[in-house]
Parts: C-alpha cells; structure tokens; sequence
C-alpha cells in the first residue's frame, strides 16, 4: 500500500493528466453517444424503413467489427483515404461514441416499439392528451426500461478508451504504463490503474442493477 | 343514448361480432353475459370506439361514426373537461405502472381538483377501504386492489356512460355488495352502465337489461326475467351449464 501511494506521489503530475484525459473521453463519448443513440432510437422507431434498417445494418457492422480493428481503421486508413490527419483523442472519441450511439439508439428503439400499447389506450380512456402521454406515460417508463442497460453500455464505453493508448492517446493506461516501465513495479501500478476504474465503474454498475430490479414490475 | 346498429367486427378473416343491434341508455344498467369468447369484450371496445368495428354505425347522443367510412382513431369520447362522455375499466385494469394508485386516481383529473371531487373522493377511499393501499404502486396491490383503484379512476371523471369489463372477478363478497350499492347510486344519477360479468348472480340483481351474446350475435335480451325464463335455446343450454347460482 506504502508503494502505491509512493507511486502515485511520485508521479503525481502524469496520473492526473492521464485521469483527465480519460474522463473527458469517457464524458464526451457518453454525451455524444446517449443523445445521438437517443435521437436515432427514436428516429428508428417513428421511420423504421428509411432510419430502422439502415441503423440496423450499421449496429450489425458495428458488432461484427472488434472496437481496436474498428480504431485502427478510423486511424489509419480511413484518415489516410480521406487526406486528413486527426489527433487520436479525437479518432477514440469519434469512434467510441459512433458505437455508443448505435448501442443506445438499439436500447432505444428496442423499448419504443415494444412499449405496452395497454398504458397508452388506459391513458387515452382517461381523457389524457397525446403529449401528456408521451410527456408523463411513454418517456418515464421508456427512461426506466433503458436505463439499466444504458447504464452498462456506458461501463464498457469508459473502460474501452484504454485503446486510444494503442493510438497514442495519452490516457490512464497509457500513462500506467510508462509510469511501469520506469519503476518496474506492474503489481501495485497496474492495481493502482484496476481501482481506478472500479471506482468509477462499480457504483454505475451497482446502479444499474439497483434500478433492473427496482423498475422489473414495468412489462 | 349510446346506439350501436348493424355492429360487425372481424380480425383478419374471423367474424368476432355479426350485426349486433344495441342500446346503452343513460340511467339504465345493461349487463352483457355469453361464453367466454362470444365477442362481449369486442362489443364493449366497438361501442366505446376504443376499436372500431369493421362495419356498422355508433352513435354518441346524435354524434354518428358510420364504419368503415371512418378510418381514424375516435377519441373525443374519453376527453375530460368536468365529466366525460365515455369511462371505461378494462379485464387487465392497466394502472400506470409509475404511478401510485391515488396519482392513477389523480393525474387524469388535472391540476386543479374541485373540493367536492376531493371530499367525493374520500368518501370512496372509505367506502371501497382504500386507504390502506391507496399510496401503494399498482404492482404492489392485489387484483382486487387495483379493480377498486380502475372502478374509482373511472368513476371519479364522471362519464355520462360506463363500460365495466369483469369489474368484479377479484372482489369479495362485501365489496360486491358495496360495488352493487354504488352502481345502483351511479344509475339513478343518470349514469348509463354496461357491465360484462362472469357472475351471473350479480348481473340478475343489478341489470335493467340482459343482453345474451354467443358467437358473435346478440341470441336474447330483455329484463333479469330472461335469465330464470329464458326463451331461446342458447341462453338455456348457457345458463344450464352453470345451474344453480340463479334466483328464480
């Protein structure tokens, strides 16, 4: 423990950039990601031929592609195809947040168009008006539905920024590991680096398990 | 006074309701009694236009829908401004799951609730022993809890019609009994009622009117004598197979 927190004086200064990097990646890509998913959830219930299938067809690709080759490619190729260089902060967060919004956009739809059309026609027999159902029936129990696996979605977006390192990003793993290669001492960095994410993963993921069972009476 | 004329209904290439003729007056009770499956749920959402019938007129107090001429989801019926035209509590009652029954109850009243629907309400909170559960999540409620909860909500929008579908299969005995009372308050207000029920005890006590549905087709009706005397064939093969629970 006394060598951890000798490390982590130590080297101070570069652990705190590394942290910020990763949290203004994650937060960008969670940003970006939920309210583009949202967005074109909806857009693909309301217009499911001219939105639904193609977002359908991009998630399939999407998930048929791992996040690294995915990375690389947007990096390499497709900047060197396009005549562009982009910083590799930028290719992470454009290429997470992609995926993050095709992700959520699936939740999405999933939960639109499987929504218990019951709810709505009980809402209509009492008189409510199309936007107080939308506003005070559809989109609170939609929330609900979502929430849980958005939530989990997100968990795996942060802890897929460690491959902006293989880009040169330099965020907490990468940061980690020069930090290794100077003390050699990969136990307590490496650990130091596991309780970091822990500390921002477990209580998400706590949450989210928390609200699964919690809204699990919602059909 | 609710008109239903030449009413058909058909999913895809099945025939749910055949030319039904039916009247649901203003301070009348009409209880709807058949064989599971004999279209009494299809008859209840065609005359309150929750679906509309393949073919076949509906008319809301001179307000006529001719189908299949009208192709669009009809809706005034349920809006609420001081009362309603039509309450409906459905078989599955379908609260809204986020809410707690007294905001079932509540929500669609509006903002502004009127101290006579307030004090109207505690009365039935009492009267129906709701007090108990009334702050509670539908899904934390008994069948029975959430029925008062449906019936309330419905009632409290005062409809000038309401439609009950099986509003008593989960209540006991003395809840019935108040259920009963209430109703029979409700119709000499000028309520027109139409129930479906299982409980053919129930719908002799408390109907005006009797309407026996097999197959889609309206077989017999008339008053509660129909169901100790009754004429056709199919009413009495019916009620034969549940023997014993008619007053004669």
């Amino acid at each position: 423990m006394s060598e951890i927190l000798k490390i982590l004086r130590e080297y101070r200064g570069d652990f705190i950039i590394g942290i910020v990097v990763t949290l203004k990646m994650t937060i960008l890509i969670w940003c970006i990601g939920i309210t583009l998913g949202i967005l074109l959830g909806i857009l693909s219930s309301r217009f499911p031929k001219i939105v639904g299938v193609p977002t359908k067809i991009l998630t399939f690709l999407f998930g048929g592609i791992p996040v690294l080759v995915f990375l690389y490619w947007l990096h390499y190729p497709a900047q060197t195809l396009m005549g562009i260089q982009m910083d590799g902060f930028i290719t992470t967060v454009f290429t997470l947040a992609s995926l993050n919004t095709f992700l959520v956009a699936e939740q999405v739809r999933n939960s639109v168009d499987s929504f218990p059309k019951e709810y709505i026609l009980s809402a209509e027999v009492c008189g409510l008006t199309p936007i107080q159902i939308i506003k005070q029936i559809q989109i609170p129990i939609i929330i609900r539905q979502i929430l849980p696996s958005v939530l989990l979605i997100q968990v795996v977006m942060m802890h897929s920024t460690l491959f902006g390192s293989l880009i040169s990003v330099d965020e907490i793993f990468r940061i980690a590991s020069r930090v290794n290669s100077e003390v050699y001492k990969p136990v307590e960095v490496y650990s130091t680096l596991a309780l970091f994410f822990l500390a921002i993963s477990l209580p998400i993921t706590g949450l989210a398990y928390i609200l699964k069972r919690k809204y699990s009476f919602i059909k | 006074m609710i008109t239903g004329k030449n009413i058909s209904k058909k999913y895809e290439k099945v025939y749910v309701l055949q030319g039904v003729n039916i009247d649901i007056e203003p301070g009348q009770i009409t209880v709807l009694i058949g064989p599971s499956g004999s279209g009494k749920t299809t008859l209840l959402k065609s005359l309150s236009l929750i679906e509309n019938p393949s073919s076949g007129s509906i008319s809301f107090d001179g307000d006529t829908f001719i189908f299949p001429k009208v192709k669009e989801k009809v809706r005034r019926q349920f809006s609420f401004s001081g009362t309603q035209t039509v309450g409906v509590v459905f078989q599955n009652l379908d609260l809204i799951p986020h809410w707690t029954n007294r905001q079932n109850i509540l929500k669609p009243l509006g903002e502004k609730i009127s101290t006579e629907d307030l004090s109207e309400l505690n009365t039935l909170y009492e009267m129906f022993n709701m007090e108990a559960f009334i702050d509670k999540l539908p899904h934390q409620c008994s069948k029975g809890e959430q029925q008062r909860v449906a019936f309330i909500r419905a009632v409290m929008l005062k409809p000038k019609y309401l439609f009950l579908d099986e509003i008593t299969s989960a209540l006991d005995p003395e809840l019935i009994a108040t259920l009963f009372k209430y109703l029979i308050s409700l119709k000499k207000r000028g309520t027109g009622i139409l129930i479906i029920t299982h409980f053919l005890l129930f719908a002799q006590n408390v109907a005006d009117r009797i309407v026996f549905l097999k197959n889609g087709r309206i077989h017999e009706e008339g008053d509660k004598q129909i169901m100790s005397v009754p004429k056709t064939k199919e009413l009495e093969i019916f009620l034969n197979s549940i023997k014993g629970i008619i007053i004669k």
